[in-house]
């Protein structure tokens, strides 16, 4: 019970501190979003000077305010739930571009990073057991595609299988033209089709990680007592490789694929700007792009939350499958 | 480069459901390469490549509304064509009088005009439009200050306090005119997102996702056999790679990007077509007037005079400008459509090469000498200049590139920068730079007195520090000027309006505050195979850019569906 509240207590101080770097960092940036609206409608039609107070009066004179009044302000509002207007898409409120984002990012990062991970580990514990073989020979090659740059890896695949040859679509989150969005087998049909190509580039680029951590992990755990034990024992060669080797060999993975969870969130920036997917992280482009602070800070609060929930969860979850860290009570 | 999606035989290698909707997409895609993609040519729909449309915003107040708010969904009363000079094309009023002493505007409303939800328009809804805008600091960004009433069923008159000739076009050209009906019970008109737009544009919206949103022809609209397109769908492509990829896979019709190497793309398909209406004109933005803070070299008039003689502008064209951009004006406007406007005929042209002895005797005159490293120095101090643009401007950064060997020649050292979007403008508004590659936007109509009052007026500046987001960053305040905008602003007299910006154009000419550089390409790509009628090269009937204000619903309206 300690442990737990001591866990507990830590992440309350690290959100504190989230939240407080989160408030400062974007007003520390250039410029103010009056000033970047009023830009915006200069290259579109006239602007005079009472345009500005017009859309001072429209955006609501908060950024003028002491830094310490706004600070106040920021928490008042966190606690109750309301994360603030956004600038940029004025005047939506900002839990509704995030509502509505999310889902996109969660799926398609998500469901590719946990594929991700599924194979490569299951990989990696095949290349472990039998070295040499072809499995073996395989972590080269997925090294190599991870080294090679996201960006131009998914350019590139989006080329050849959207252009090239047009195996999956160019872009977007499901086909506008045909479908319409809700509970539909041709809209999830649609979804899946569009999410293939991106999550693709996310696994290929990603699996060489966990294949060669999980490989080189059983390959030591190899070599333990307990292993020679086991076989002296007489256990069958799968009962080793999966109850004994394996399930230790995977625990420093699992922490890794924890906070790999956690950024979840705020990975899928390059993704989303190649694929025109419609997730967070073009939300949080444009937030930049505009100093849209509300939307900004609506952003990194749920990627600092899914952060500190993936470790926390996994903090918890690593006393149960790895007693050895559980401490003294 | 690109082909034409017709390899189906691929797809069976994949599993399951994606093979099941690829397959369906492809056959889709292959009918759609052969009749023209929608089954009934007759009424068509077409695909417009949008911004960002996350927010279902339609609100026409707002500055943040989706795109087609603003011409296809609401109207204006008038509307001005930015693509050549001519008289304002009447939309929902058909006449309007000022009387002598320019502070009332009356305007004749054209009969028949019903709102899409089958209410009559009438003079009211114009009253209470500018009175609504009137009382709301927040949706007035224009500083209309006019008490509007319906003298008659189709006729409004506008009071104005003082005597406001200019602004007219914000009155006619630049204000959607909203329906009484509904907007009388909207609480706060500043942030509602009007989700459900009554207009009297040609088009009324059909449906919405952040994704995607279709309008649908309005039956009831007021031009007899307008509009003829029976569906348009909006796609959010941000990116000029997107709409690239897009425009050839035949997925959309209209788009607005700045494609390199556009011709080659035009070719990859014989529906394509595109029309370049260069209108704005990128200028050096210098921070020119020490008497408001301005620091550095370029405060020196020789020097920026010494700048534009050394400027080699047919280099920078075909550099930078790709072959597209069009030759511009020392006056700022834009030669061709703005001629009647230019007083001297001799100056309605740039010089397009450069005459770097000339530039060199101005700036030894000025007392600038050259130093051993071949910079020119003056009193201690070097002749070094610091020019920003935005990274990523990739055309910018070449004019930058080129210019900074173009001036080494003359012995001025340009040290070109490169920054975030957000740090460029504040550094520009706030007067914190030497040089700043710019362009000069669209003003309120063609009349250039809306480019130079923003551009050059006192009152639309502010000392180094204060942001002077009205549009004179370059800080430039000259007495003989903004008399000369005052006389223009007290006078619908064309004659008497050109003699007055014939004063401020040999001021600028003289100055420099701007350095202009060429007219920059705007390129607009059209699909022909699901609908023609679309803008041409000879016939610019709008400024065809999809994210121009009022012009789409002109397009959207005068297209046909293709045969």
């Amino acid at each position: 019970m300690r442990y737990l509240l001591r866990k507990l207590a830590f992440y309350v101080v690290a959100l504190w501190a989230a939240l407080t770097l989160n408030f400062l960092i974007p007003r520390l940036m250039p410029g103010n979003p009056v000033d970047l609206m009023l830009s915006k409608l200069a290259t579109k039609g006239p602007v005079t000077p009472t345009t500005r107070a017009a859309i001072e009066a429209l955006l609501g004179t908060d950024a003028n305010g002491s830094l310490w009044v706004q600070y106040g302000k920021y928490l008042h509002q966190l606690v109750s739930g309301d994360l603030g207007t956004s600038v940029a898409y004025f005047p939506a409120p900002v839990s509704q571009i995030i509502g509505q984002t999310l889902p996109w990012t969660v799926g398609l990062i998500g469901l590719a990073t946990v594929i991700s991970f599924l194979v490569g580990i299951l990989l990696g514990r095949a290349a472990g057991w039998r070295r040499g073989s072809w499995i073996d020979n395989l972590i080269p090659v997925t090294t190599m595609l991870q080294s090679v740059p996201y960006f131009w890896l998914a350019l590139l695949l989006l080329f050849l299988l959207g252009s090239t040859w047009p195996v999956f679509p160019l872009n977007g989150g499901y086909d506008v033209y045909s479908v319409t969005p809700g509970w539909n087998l041709p809209f999830a049909r649609s979804v899946v089709y569009h999410g293939t190509l991106p999550a693709l580039t996310i696994v290929v680029s990603s699996i060489g990680g966990w294949m060669l951590g999980m490989r080189n992990m059983m390959v030591s755990t190899l070599s333990e007592d307990f292993v020679v034990t086991a076989e002296a024992k007489g256990l069958t060669p799968r009962r080793i490789r999966s109850r004994y080797v394996a399930r230790n060999a995977v625990l420093p993975s699992i922490s890794g694929f924890a906070i790999s969870l956690g950024f979840v969130v705020a990975g899928s920036i390059v993704t989303e700007a190649v694929f025109s997917y419609p997730g967070i992280g073009s939300a949080l482009l444009l937030a930049v792009g505009n100093n849209d602070y509300a939307l900004m800070q609506g952003v990194f609060l749920i990627i600092t939350l899914a952060v500190l929930g993936a470790n926390l969860l996994v903090d918890l979850l690593y006393g149960v499958i790895d007693p050895r860290t559980r401490a003294r009570s | 480069m690109l082909r034409n999606p017709t390899n189906r035989t691929r797809t069976r290698r994949l599993v399951s459901a994606a093979a099941v909707t690829a397959t369906a997409l492809l056959l889709g895609a292959c009918s759609g390469a052969a009749n023209g993609g929608q089954p009934a040519a007759k009424d068509a729909s077409i695909t417009v490549a949008a911004g960002d449309i996350t927010t279902k915003n339609f609100n026409p107040f707002s500055s943040t509304a989706l795109q087609s708010t603003l011409g296809v969904i609401y109207e204006p009363l008038y509307w001005y064509n930015f693509a050549k000079q001519s008289d304002p094309t009447p939309v929902l009023a058909t006449g309007y009088s000022w009387n002598a002493a320019g502070t009332e505007l009356t305007i004749k409303l054209r009969h028949d005009v019903k709102w899409n939800d089958g209410q009559p328009f009438t003079a009211k809804d114009v009253a209470f439009t500018f009175n609504l805008v009137a009382k709301t600091p927040a949706l007035n960004p224009s500083g209309l200050a006019a008490t509007a009433s319906a003298a008659a069923d189709d006729t409004a008159v506008l009071t104005f306090k003082s005597k406001s000739l200019m602004q007219e076009p914000a009155v006619l050209a630049n204000q959607a005119i909203v329906p009484e009906h509904i907007w009388k019970d909207i609480k706060d008109p500043t942030t509602n997102l009007n989700d459900n737009p009554v207009g009297t544009g040609p088009f009324k919206l059909k449906s919405f996702t952040p994704q995607s949103y279709v309008l649908t022809k309005n039956d009831q609209y007021w031009e007899a056999g307008k509009p003829t397109v029976k569906e348009v769908r909006y796609i959010p492509l941000q990116s000029a790679d997107a709409a690239s990829a897009a425009l050839v896979a035949g997925k959309v019709d209209w788009a607005s990007a700045y494609l390199p190497g556009i011709d080659n793309i035009m070719k990859s398909s014989k529906d394509l077509t595109y029309v370049n209406t260069p209108v704005m004109t990128t200028v050096i933005v210098t921070c020119a007037n020490s008497g408001l803070g301005c620091a550095g070299p370029q405060t020196d008039p020789a020097v920026r005079k010494a700048i534009n003689l050394a400027m080699n502008r047919e280099q920078l064209a075909k550099l930078a400008g790709g072959g597209v951009a069009g030759v511009g004006s020392p006056t700022l406007l834009l030669p061709g459509r703005d001629d009647d406007w230019i007083a001297d005929s001799g100056s309605a042209k740039l010089p397009q090469s450069a005459s770097a002895d000339e530039a060199n005797k101005l700036l030894d005159a000025a007392g600038w000498t050259k130093g051993s490293d071949g910079v020119r120095t003056k009193a201690g101090k070097r002749l070094s200049l610091t020019i920003q643009t935005v990274t990523g401007w990739s055309d910018y950064i070449l004019i930058n590139d080129t210019l900074k060997q173009q001036l080494a020649a003359i012995g001025i050292e340009l040290k070109p920068s490169q920054v975030s979007w957000n740090e460029w403008n504040a550094a520009q508004t706030n007067g914190k730079f030497q040089l700043s590659l710019d362009s000069v936007g669209l003003g309120a109509s063609t009349n250039p007195y809306f480019t130079y009052n923003s551009k050059l007026a006192t009152p639309n500046t502010a000392p180094v520090g204060k942001s002077a987001s009205a549009g004179n960053q370059s800080r430039f305040s000259d007495p003989a000027v903004d008399a000369a905008l005052t006389t223009a602003a007290g006078t619908t007299d064309a004659a008497v309006q050109k003699a007055e910006y014939g004063k401020i154009q040999a001021v600028i000419e003289d100055q420099l505050p701007y350095i202009p550089v060429y007219v920059n390409s705007m390129l607009t790509e059209f699909n022909t195979s699901r609908a023609t009628g679309w803008p041409t090269k000879d016939n610019p009937y709008v400024l065809p850019a999809a994210w121009k204000a009022w012009d789409a619903g002109i397009v959207l309206k005068t297209i046909t569906p293709a045969k």
